[in-house]
């Protein structure tokens, strides 16, 4: 290990970032350069002289003149605002088509289609039948919005522009991207909470089995599931799901730490404890199973988290 | 081991801000306001600043909640959209090289932050607070001297606790390139105190 690389790591390790398998490197350096000894002692003793002058917390009454600016700037905001911001974002991703050129043609094409038949449109839809009308409103598919409305000054007639949610079904392999994609969309589902259940169920068997579940979106569903569903018996498939990852992936090992010290299920947190298994010696994990060999609620998953500590090897 | 519990919490809350519920936006902001004002007060070392960050950073929040995709925690989102306010601040004020550790307060009164430091350690006496505050003008001044970038992984670490993993996500940056500016401004600290070691 050359000087650069050892400061480096005096730096990490000041600051409880050097994970412990590169301890006994650093301490084999430091135990034979005179120069890195005395950056280890400079180290220490600017968090020594920091320690001295904290940073300030803010006054009780700073806060509270903060929070009454905040909710008088928010009283005059339009409730409605972000109703608006998600119809804005909408139609930016319709101007973004437009702005493409294989659509800007086919838009100039349509509209010169469209100029042509104009007058006999305009003449058909003010003279169509009120049955003819109400069979387009019956049309399959919930009517999702109404665009706009335009009354016509002579007659009692309107005009109603509105969009239609349409009902489809897609039938595929678990293996097809498409059907993938809309398996992680089901993950987010509030509509229906079977549906969450079943597509992060059938995500995490996938993984399991290890049919190519290394791209990002999989993961991430799987990783929202474990934090974020109620179910525990759909956070418990995550963990199963997650399980290949734990030590190629932090952001997985992170989750399934969090798992172990916050879930309310003594299930999840039991299985959690098993999934770190191949990352026992890693001071992340050492250091949770620490707090949770003392502070869990449950006196069996203290035990296991003591045993885990105990067998796995002690690097410091 | 009720972490898990405020985080459905949270989740809850956002979804109900989502739908245009302010009042659980308030509660929101409630959990993280705190947080969010010290570190734009230490940032930044103005009272009137830190509310104004407060502020932008809060109303943006409310502004975008609709957009929250839920891929990183309700802290994560709320500390990058004030640590970016922070660093647009820090940029401006390097270009007018503000003295950092004299503020002001909301009535536009200057006074050294650290005058405002509470000692509440058994046995203070005026000698070692003078040498503290003495210490800590100096420690604002080789703070003042990291770039924008390096302050705030130091302030996110040092002042903060948070992992370096967090500090990359929160910057939009890697946790190898965070240990990399943290080790800069280690260092760059320690040439500008060496004289106090």
């Amino acid at each position: 290990m050359d000087c650069e690389l050892a400061q480096q790591k005096i730096a990490l390790l000041a600051y409880g970032e050097l994970p412990d398998d590169q301890c006994p490197a650093l301490e084999g350096h430091l135990a034979t350069c005179k120069r890195c000894q005395e950056e280890f002692a400079a180290v220490q003793a600017l968090q020594q002289a920091m320690a001295l002058a904290p940073a300030q917390e803010p006054s009780a009454n700073l806060l509270a003149q903060a929070r009454m600016r905040l909710e008088e700037a928010l009283d005059t905001m339009p409730r409605t605002s972000w109703l608006m911001r998600v119809q804005q974002s909408m139609f930016r991703g319709v101007s973004m088509l437009g702005r493409a050129p294989v659509a800007a043609s086919a838009l100039l094409v349509l509209g010169l289609g469209a100029g042509s038949w104009g007058g006999f449109q305009y003449a058909a839809r003010h003279h169509r039948p009120v049955a003819e009308l109400s069979k387009a409103v019956e049309g399959t598919g919930k009517i999702a919005s109404v665009n706009s409305i335009v009354p016509d000054p002579n007659s009692e007639n309107v005009e109603v522009h509105f969009n239609r949610l349409v009902p489809e079904t897609a039938h595929g392999s678990l293996d097809d991207p498409r059907i993938r994609e809309l398996l992680v969309l089901g993950t987010q589902s509030q509509v229906n909470p079977g549906v969450a259940q079943n597509s992060v169920n059938l995500l995490a068997r996938e993984c399991e089995a290890g049919h190519q579940c290394a791209d990002g979106p999989i993961r991430k569903a799987l990783l929202v599931a474990l934090r974020y569903d109620k179910d525990s018996g759909v956070r418990l498939n995550a963990l199963k799901g997650l399980k290949p990852y734990v030590a190629e992936d932090m952001g997985v090992r992170d989750g399934v730490l969090e798992a172990l010290l916050d879930d309310p299920d003594a299930t999840v947190r039991s299985r959690a404890i098993e999934l770190l298994h191949p990352v026992e010696a890693d001071s992340s994990v050492r250091q949770v199973l620490h707090t949770v060999a003392s502070q869990d609620d449950n006196p069996h998953i203290r035990t296991v988290s003591q045993e885990v500590l105990d067998q796995s090897p002690h690097i410091q | 081991m009720a972490a898990q519990g405020s985080r459905i919490d949270d989740t809850l809350l956002i979804r109900e801000a989502q739908r245009g519920n302010r009042a659980a936006f308030e509660e929101l902001v409630r959990q993280y306001d705190q947080a969010v004002l010290r570190l734009a007060l230490h940032l930044t070392g103005s009272e009137s600043d830190a509310q104004d960050i407060f502020q932008d950073a809060f109303l943006k929040a409310y502004k975008n909640v609709g957009s929250f995709r839920f891929e990183c925690s309700f802290y994560t989102w709320i500390y990058r959209i004030v640590t970016n306010l922070c660093l647009d601040h820090l940029r401006k004020r390097q270009v007018r090289k503000e003295d950092a550790h004299v503020a002001t307060d909301s009535s536009g009164e200057e006074y050294d932050l650290l005058d405002r430091v509470a000692d509440g350690r058994a046995g203070a006496n005026p000698e070692r607070d003078l040498m503290r505050r003495e210490l800590g003008k100096r420690i604002n001044h080789a703070l003042d001297r990291l770039t924008p970038r390096e302050r705030m992984v130091f302030e996110l670490k040092h002042y903060h606790g948070l992992k370096l993993r967090t500090v990359g996500e929160i910057l939009n940056t890697t946790e190898e390139t965070a240990k990399n500016t943290l080790f800069r401004a280690t260092r760059k600290l320690r040439a500008n105190l060496a004289a106090i070691r």
